[in-house]
């Protein structure tokens, strides 16, 4: 099963990330900021990152540029309530790979996994 | 006429005090035992003085800390000119500055999203002190600070000021 | 058409003013002790105005007024408190409907005439008005038909709401302008050109804010499974200390953001203790025991939040084509006028007056309503206006699909 770390930080969010995502996957890690997600990334390097925009500390964005620098193959998706064209061209520019917006269905999630890392 | 005024008031029959509302950047002031109240306080804060050799009494809501910051306009939306302005206007009744005491409350850092500096509720709490301290008018009990709000009734028989928050309970002062 | 701040500021001060005014004609008669509790100018669609009445029945007087503004006028209280107005003009009076008619009549008559004075005392024109028109209906009924705007599918109204000290009264002044007219005098008294605001933007803006709410409708009812209807979208103007009167003393739940960008400002989503409890648990898997809001909930109650403030802000962003952020959410739980006041105190460092946005939304299923309001900096939301392009204000919705090709 691959591997995935949750950076939301919202804990609602992250119940519910992890009820969509355990089935078919082992959750390393559940962090609250950009910050945290960037260490437990390096860490644990895991096959994907869901991380969301707006958090505390570090934003989603700024880690995201991070972790692909140091690994341009890490896989991370946005999921995120942000819906604004502007912030999805600055993700892709940070090297997102998708990018799903709250709120969200479980097929969505995992149509946007599939196209990132087929199973 | 009739006057808002409650020392005019002619009801005779009626026990209970007058009510006088205090909007924001508002006073009212009274000398026969009304209840002054203010509602909403978050970063505000709401000065009460009382003066007991005469009885006089009056409540300020003011929102910022001194009237630098904007121009113009309204005295008693500033700490620095809403407290001289409530002096001013008990001392116009007969009270006297000198056996004033002030009880103050609000002044919360909620929603302060100020990364660096001071909240605004603590800059009004730093305005409100140094001009009662300009005063010479003792802080005889403040509720402030914390991260709630507060509603404020001055009940100006005693001099008591009831501090309510939605969470908790009800403080005198 | 451009319209400074300044002249909206002192429009504002005319309609509270003539509250005022109308207000002291009112205790002169009747020894009513009452005090003008908040005026202000909104800008909203036709089809919303009165809906703050619904659900209750009024009397009152409605009158046309002619001459540099151009309109109908109302002055409305609740019907309960007819007889008790009635007879504090005239004692007995409410024994006699007729009487009790001719006592509303007069005294509104008197206190509107007051009202309208002094708008036209400071246009240095004359205002006629009609003989006053005794009304009593229920609802957003009692007020007069919005003027025919024409292109404008908006219109200003200014609403004063007066107290009446210590009893559960509130008596209503609203004032539909015709456009036209009013947008003259208003650039007439324009003072200075650097503060401009373009109204006619205002009201794209408006419109553009009416998708955000509706998206933020559409974002809670995929969440929560309730079906909730955007209901009213609006912009208001008032004086800074003004601003957290908007909101009532009752306890609500919900979060607060500072957004940055263009515009710029604070954010609330606010629910009742009693929404706030059925929103919440309609979001959790299981069943909650126990009344009352607990931690739970109020995690919940933090990503709605967060949820529907990028579903209201992001068709900002798209239409103008800029980024706005926002803070993480920070859960408030207090008396909705004191979560405002900071938000206020912040906000009037650097203004007089306020813009204020308010939106609601509702569904009949269950007891639930939620209101959004934004407190937008001045400053920013004039550079938002003028960056505003009216042709792009249906692109409120960015394409994930195309970006992520």
């Amino acid at each position: 099963m691959p591997d995935v770390l949750i950076a939301d930080d919202s804990e609602f969010m992250r119940n519910l990330l992890r009820e969509i995502l355990e089935e078919d996957h082992t959750i390393v890690g559940e962090v609250e900021n950009g910050v945290e997600a960037v260490e437990v990334y390096k860490e644990q390097t895991p096959d994907l990152v869901m991380m969301d925009i707006v958090m505390p500390i570090r934003d989603g964005i700024e880690a995201t540029s991070e972790i692909k620098d140091s690994n341009p193959n890490a896989n991370v998706i946005m999921c995120t309530s942000v819906g604004q064209e502007e912030k999805m061209k600055e993700a892709v520019k940070a090297g997102a790979d998708g990018y799903i917006t709250k709120p969200f269905q479980k097929p969505s999630v995992m149509e946007a996994i599939e196209d990132v890392v087929p199973s | 006429m009739k006057v808002y005024d409650g020392s005019q008031t002619e009801s005779g029959e009626e026990a209970k005090p007058e009510r006088l509302k205090v909007g924001i950047a508002e006073y009212e002031v009274t000398t026969d035992s009304a209840v002054l109240t203010t509602s909403g306080l978050g970063s505000c804060i709401g000065i009460a003085l009382y003066d007991e050799p005469t009885g006089a009494a009056g409540l300020v809501h003011i929102m910022l800390p001194t009237a630098e910051d904007v121009e113009g306009g309204n005295r008693a939306k500033f700490a620095d000119t809403g407290v001289t302005e409530l002096v001013e206007a008990l001392e116009a009744v007969g009270a006297s500055a000198e056996t004033m005491q002030a009880k103050i409350a609000g002044g919360s850092d909620m929603l302060d999203f100020s990364e660096n500096g001071s909240s605004i509720g603590s800059r009004n709490l730093d305005q409100v002190r140094a001009t009662l301290s300009e005063f010479d008018i003792p802080i005889a009990g403040e509720d402030v600070g914390g991260d709630h709000g507060r509603s404020l009734r001055l009940e100006a028989d005693s001099g008591d000021l009831v501090v309510k928050s939605a969470n908790t309970e009800s403080v005198v002062l | 058409m451009n319209v400074d701040i300044q002249s909206l500021g002192t429009f504002n001060q005319l309609a509270h003013e003539g509250a005022k005014q109308a207000t002291q004609s009112l205790a002169q008669m009747t020894g009513i002790d009452a005090v003008v509790d908040v005026t202000k100018i909104t800008l909203l669609d036709r089809a919303d105005i009165g809906e703050d009445l619904a659900g209750r029945d009024f009397v009152g007087v409605q009158f046309e007024y002619e001459g540099v503004l151009e309109g109908d006028t109302v002055l409305v209280f609740d019907a309960e408190s007819a007889d008790t107005i009635a007879d504090a003009l005239m004692a007995g009076a409410s024994d006699d409907p007729g009487m009790a008619q001719s006592a509303v009549k007069e005294i509104g008559n008197i206190m509107m005439s007051g009202f309208i004075d002094g708008w036209a005392d400071y246009l240095d024109s004359t205002i006629d008005h009609s003989p006053p028109e005794y009304i009593e209906k229920s609802g957003a009924a009692v007020l007069p038909e919005a003027p025919e705007t024409g292109d404008h599918r908006q219109v200003f109204v200014f609403k004063s709401e007066i107290e009446w000290v210590g009893e559960s009264v509130n008596f209503y002044i609203y004032m539909l302008p015709e456009y036209e007219p009013l947008a003259e005098a208003m650039v007439e008294s324009v003072d200075t050109e650097g503060d401009a605001i373009p109204i006619d933007k205002l009201q794209t803006f408006n419109e553009m804010t009416t998708k955000g709410t509706q998206q933020a409708a559409d974002n809670v009812e995929m969440m929560t499974g309730i079906p909730t209807e955007a209901e009213v979208t609006q912009i208001s103007f008032a004086p800074i200390e003004d601003v957290p009167k908007q909101i009532g003393t009752d306890t609500y739940v919900g979060t607060v953001v500072e957004f940055t960008g263009v515009p710029s400002g604070y954010l609330m989503v606010l629910f009742d203790e009693v929404s706030a409890v059925n929103v919440a648990e309609a979001m959790m898997p299981v069943e909650m025991d126990g009344d009352g809001l607990d931690d739970q909930h109020k995690a919940a109650i933090e990503e709605l939040g967060n949820i529907m403030t990028s579903g209201f802000v992001d068709g900002w962003a798209n239409v103008l084509q800029t980024s706005v952020d926002h803070t993480p959410p920070k859960l408030v739980h207090d008396m909705g006028r004191a979560i405002v006041d900071p938000l206020a105190a912040q906000v009037g460092q650097h203004q007089e007056h306020a813009f204020i946005i308010d939106s609601k939304m509702q569904t009949d299923d269950i007891e639930f309503s939620a209101e959004i309001h934004a407190l937008p900096n001045e400053q920013e939301l004039r550079a938002a206006l003028d960056d505003l392009d009216v042709d792009r204000a249906d692109e409120t919705e960015a394409d994930v699909e195309q970006i992520f090709e």
